[in-house]
């Protein structure tokens, strides 16, 4: 008797405690996979959005994107810009031990110095950081940096426990890392999902409202529309622009356009025939109906480029423009130098294939007979960094609103990268880069940015098509929660309700 | 004690054959280019970060060698790690393996009581109305090709009538059956076609044999006739292309998995060819080897019980 009492009291309990924690839970399927835990190990899309809800960083976003502190209390910048000195708040890791200045100068020397480090880019400019007493971190630069502070912001700046990373070493990261966000992990399941759960140690007081976060992995684009449709996940990472208007018509969901730092291109390969050629170039980009192409393939969602930086970042030039679209003059420009019917080969991936379609078409047109040449993501890579193509056609996104990692990544020739692996190298290009970033008055900072937006485009480093919101749909039970520019989701002070 | 000898004796033939399996494999992931680090760890690393990571990973030693640590290591029992995930492929086949074996079986068990009672029926009334009816089905069901099939399930099933999950795998066994029933449901669709028109054809072999005319001569009815000496005498044929058929559906949880988004071994193993992640392709590539060898075994013993004459 007493056992069976037992037993209906432990399976009220379980269904009383199965019932809370599913209105306390927020599913996210993304396509992009979870595949390291370590920040500073990896920059690929899956793992910087999980990154954010780990791993706190000095100082944080706030809903309209502007610098707040965050693990730092305050801090001072010397006059010559060298010298940055951080107050640390008292904040503690998941485990309950204090995050000291020790544990910031050891992650944020990690990122910046650690030759596993997947994108120290943003921290080139760092001498060292020290720890001057528990809650005092200095940081010293060799030159000086306009967005350092932003910098110390984006998703590999997390600050990770000195102790644990030493004691447990690689083995730190694969199922339980300690935590300074405002998640930690409850359970990894490395190609299915990655379970979060409120950090109760977390900085920001209250925070997160929501108790429990599944990060889960789909791949496919129809099966996180249905289970959108079906209720069975919260939120779908990347809805495909076919799919918009049925997601967004299913009652209880819908679809958000958020503004993102992605910009779609062509990339000619500036290494090689036939695009080394600057005519060539030109006709390319005169052949192309940028307009057509934005709208026949994003039905209207995104926006036409104007420029060779995405429109959301600061210092985005209005007044420029690529050659306008003239298919005659595309052709006649050919004619003229004796290069009609050059052959040109399209390298892309799956996902490029729409736009694949409509720029072989348009080149075809023009005198410049196009093969498309289909390779997977793994090959693309390969053959992209070998500089083993012509033509290809791709994306990029900046973590932080500043131009400065941006035009490291694609323009600059000196920068690590190769422009984007364009292999366009512009000796003014690359001096302006370096300017730009050390220079801390912003109308100079704007002029430099705009120099750069003016030659690159008469260079055609690059032919810029669009600039792509995010589209992501959501369970109305969800509120307040985006996929920021950055690629971190706002679960911080997100709620949902059951 | 003769079969436990048979069975010992298949198990250590398949141990040339998984080698077979082995060297193609790493020879095939080899061959495709492509470099796994650039993928693990993202766009923006520098080419210094992702040669320290490939010599680190000892992918840029000579290919024969990696062949020779990867069996040694093989030989003691050790797949190796992902080098995706930096975790034990022996885990993440732990964690994997289980989803599609379920689902597998879930087939089986769903496919069996149809495929018996329509071939039965459809034999015992040969070119009836009946028999029509479901030979043309048949034709519709292997034609229908499954991914679209799978989406259409999961459209009105799962978001119109809602009777159903979509995705994943669920928590308990209960839950399973649930989350399952869709992608098996699919799968079912060819696997039953395929497996009733050979069982029809041999039932039919069977029913024109000497044996039943003298059965029904000795005054057995009809029904006994079929049941003790037809129905057993059918089965053999259909239950070695039963076999062949498991071994496709550990290969097609592929696209089910990827339909409805279920964490089993296709979606690892895609997945990993994606990424170029070699020792897991190695070490899943090896467990599906290993379970189709099994299941073969396993036929030809169940084989040997119906029909003694079989036995080695």
């Amino acid at each position: 008797m007493k056992l069976r009492m037992t037993l209906a009291a432990t399976a009220a309990m379980a269904v009383l405690a199965t019932g809370l924690a599913a209105q306390d839970t927020i599913r996210i399927a993304s396509p992009n996979q979870v595949t390291v835990l370590d920040p500073i190990i990896s920059a690929a899309a899956g793992n910087i959005e999980a990154y954010g809800q780990l791993y706190a960083r000095l100082l944080r976003k706030d809903a309209d994107g502007t610098l707040q502190p965050g693990l730092a209390e305050s801090w001072t910048i010397s006059d010559d810009g060298l010298t940055y000195t951080f107050k640390l708040r008292e904040a503690q890791f998941s485990d309950g031990t204090e995050i000291t200045a020790e544990d910031a100068a050891f992650s944020l020397n990690r990122v910046s110095k650690d030759e596993n480090s997947a994108y120290p880019a943003g921290f080139a400019p760092v001498k060292e950081f020290t720890a001057l007493d528990d809650k005092t971190l200095q940081l010293t630069l060799e030159h000086p940096s306009a967005p350092m502070l932003s910098n110390l912001e984006i998703f590999n700046a997390g600050i990770v426990s000195k102790d644990d990373v030493e004691t447990r070493g690689e083995a730190a990261f694969t199922t339980d890392p300690v935590a300074s966000g405002p998640y930690m992990v409850r359970e990894w399941k490395p190609n299915d999902r990655l379970s979060l759960t409120a950090n109760p140690h977390f900085w920001r007081e209250g925070l997160p409202k929501i108790a429990n976060v599944e990060l889960i992995e789909v791949s496919d684009d129809n099966a996180r529309a249905t289970m959108a449709m079906a209720g069975e996940i919260d939120v779908n990472r990347g809805v495909p622009w076919a799919q918009v208007a049925e997601v967004d018509g299913t009652e209880g969901v819908s679809v958000r356009l958020e503004p993102s730092t992605v910009l779609y291109l062509v990339m000619p390969n500036h290494s090689k025939p036939p695009f080394d050629n600057l005519t060539v170039r030109k006709a390319a980009a005169m052949a192309l109906n940028r307009e057509a192409i934005t709208k026949a393939v994003t039905l209207g969602n995104a926006t036409v480029a104007n420029s060779t930086l995405s429109n959301a970042l600061n210092f985005h030039d209005p007044n420029v423009q690529p050659p306008a679209y003239d298919p005659e003059g595309a052709r006649k420009l050919l004619q003229e130098a004796g290069l009609e019917g050059t052959e040109v080969t399209l390298m892309i991936t799956p996902s490029a294939e729409q736009i694949a379609t409509l720029l072989k078409a348009q080149w075809d047109a023009v005198g410049l007979p196009t093969t498309v040449e289909r390779v997977d993501a793994g090959l693309w890579w390969s053959k992209l960094a070998d500089a083993d193509y012509q033509v290809t056609t791709s994306w990029y996104y900046n973590e932080t609103e500043d131009p400065d990692l941006a035009v490291r990544w694609a323009l600059c020739g000196t920068c690590g990268s190769d422009s984007y692996y364009t292999f366009y190298n512009n000796e003014e290009v690359n001096a302006l880069t370096d300017a730009a970033l050390r220079e801390q008055d912003e109308a100079k900072r704007a002029e430099l940015y705009s120099r750069i937006q003016q030659i690159t485009l008469e260079d055609l480093a690059q032919i810029p098509l669009y600039y792509s919101p995010f589209s992501n749909a959501y369970s109305d039970r969800v509120k307040g929660l985006s996929l920021t520019p950055s690629l971190q989701w706002t679960l911080e002070e997100a709620e949902i309700s059951g | 004690m003769k079969t436990l000898r048979y069975i010992l004796l298949r198990l250590l033939q398949a141990v040339p054959v998984l080698l077979g399996v082995s060297i193609v494999t790493f020879a095939l992931m080899v061959a495709t280019p492509g470099d796994p680090i650039r993928l693990l760890v993202g766009d923006r690393a520098t080419p210094e970060t992702i040669a320290l990571i490939r010599d680190r990973y000892g992918l840029d030693d000579p290919i024969l060698a990696q062949y020779v640590t990867y069996l040694r290591n093989l030989l003691q029992g050790d797949l190796g790690a992902s080098l995706r995930y930096r975790v034990p492929v022996s885990q993440l086949i732990a964690q994997h393996y289980p989803v599609t074996l379920f689902l597998v079986i879930y087939t089986i068990v769903l496919t069996l009581p149809p495929v018996i009672a329509l071939s039965v029926w459809s034999a015992r009334r040969q070119s009836g109305v009946a028999d029509q009816v479901i030979r043309l089905l048949g034709v519709v069901g292997l034609a229908v090709p499954v991914f679209w099939l799978a989406l259409l399930f999961a459209r009105f099933f799962g978001v119109t009538l809602g009777w159903f999950p979509v995705s994943g795998f669920g928590n308990s066994f209960g839950e399973h059956l649930l989350h399952l029933f869709l992608p098996a449901l699919s799968t079912m669709i060819w696997v039953v076609p395929i497996l009733v028109r050979n069982l029809r054809s041999a039932l039919l072999d069977e029913m024109n044999r000497d044996y039943v005319l003298t059965g029904l001569s000795k005054g057995l009815g009809e029904r006994q006739v079929f049941r003790t000496h037809v129905f057993p005498n059918s089965i053999l044929p259909t239950l070695n292309l039963f076999a062949v058929i498991v071994a496709y559906l550990l290969g097609g949880s592929v696209i089910v998995e990827t339909v409805y988004a279920v964490p089993g071994m296709g979606k690892l193993m895609v997945e990993s060819i994606l990424a170029r992640d070699y020792f897991v392709v190695q070490g899943a590539t090896l467990v599906f080897a290993l379970t189709t060898i099994l299941v073969m075994l396993a036929v030809d013993l169940l084989s040997t019980a119906i029909d003694p004459r079989l036995s080695p």
